[in-house]
């Protein structure tokens, strides 16, 4: 009776980083809607997990996918990084693709063509101030 | 006196037992992804308010998480168990449309479901006694036109074991 993967229950889960203190392990917190039976009604229920995570890219607040080892890795490491969802500051919106933050898109703000006429006066004038102070020196 | 909350009805047994949507085995997480501010979000909000209890007691292995506000889209992401993602864009979609293509891609068919029921049924025989967490009746007392139990009704005094063996004493 050989279990190939999983020495563990939960073979995929998605959870929130909240610690990396931790040489190549991330601790990852992971909620799971339990019911309560009087009030019959779903509340998070928190449990935290410790993942291999061999590069140290995760960063505290980031969104992760945990892959279940094949076997322990340690006494309490079972599952490993599979990908990172969400980067924390870095969001992609996987349908569009592009960076967002909260309901906008960043994409928009560099672009120097929805700058109205005030803005590029503004700008100007700034950089005319710049080359004045230059030349008094 | 009435229930509390907005719609105390999703609190109840028999509406969350009436979820159709039972996911495949293979379905290990499910993402939610939704605004709390927009028109094209207000299907996803429906969704999530109405219809996630419904799914999560379906499922109850399943894990479902919410976010709320990360992207501009509303979406719904699933993690197989092969390592396969499915995402769908849910914006601009009504709660009961949301609901019926997860069933349509994801859900158990209805005739899976039977299968399933049928093989339950075939571990189980109807017609054994014992207790009630693996039979369908205790005693023979139980059924209409049987003997009552004497607990309740004492035997006629033929049918005790004390009578008849006076009776076989006797001769």
């Amino acid at each position: 009776m050989s279990v190939p993967r999983g020495a563990v229950h939960a073979k995929w889960i998605v959870g929130k980083v909240i610690g990396t203190k931790m040489q190549k392990t991330a601790k990852v917190r992971v909620t799971r809607l339990v019911l309560d039976p009087y009030l019959l009604k779903f509340f998070n229920k928190r449990k935290t997990y410790f993942a291999h995570d061999p590069l140290q890219q995760c960063m505290v607040g980031d969104i992760v996918l945990l892959k279940a080892l094949p076997e322990r890795r340690s006494k309490h490491v079972k599952h490993e990084l599979a990908e990172i969802v969400f980067k924390v500051g870095n969001v992609i919106d996987p349908i569009t693709g592009k960076p967002c933050a909260g309901t906008r898109f960043l994409e928009n703000l560099s672009d120097s063509e929805n700058l109205t006429e005030a803005d590029t006066t503004y700008l100007s004038e700034k950089l005319q101030e710049l080359k004045v102070c230059s030349t008094e020196k | 006196m009435p229930m509390k909350g907005r719609f105390p009805i999703r609190r109840t047994l028999q509406y969350l037992s009436q979820g159709d949507v039972i996911f495949k085995s293979s379905v290990k997480v499910m993402t939610v992804n939704y605004n709390t501010a927009g028109e094209l979000s207000e299907g996803a909000r429906k969704f999530v308010f109405f219809n996630i209890p419904q799914i999560q007691y379906k499922n109850p292995w399943v894990q479902i998480m919410l976010f709320r506000n990360m992207t501009p889209s509303p979406f719904v992401r699933f993690y197989l168990d092969n390592g396969e993602q499915v995402l769908v864009d849910i914006e601009d979609k009504t709660h009961k449309e949301i609901n019926e293509h997860i069933k349509k891609i994801l859900g158990k068919s209805k005739e899976m479901l039977e299968k399933e029921e049928r093989e339950r049924k075939k571990l189980s025989h109807p017609a054994t006694f014992g207790p009630k967490k693996y039979h369908l009746r205790e005693c023979m007392c139980e059924i209409e036109g049987q003997v009552p139990c004497p607990a309740f009704v004492p035997l006629p005094k033929e049918m005790r074991g004390k009578y008849k063996a006076a009776m076989n004493k006797e001769e």
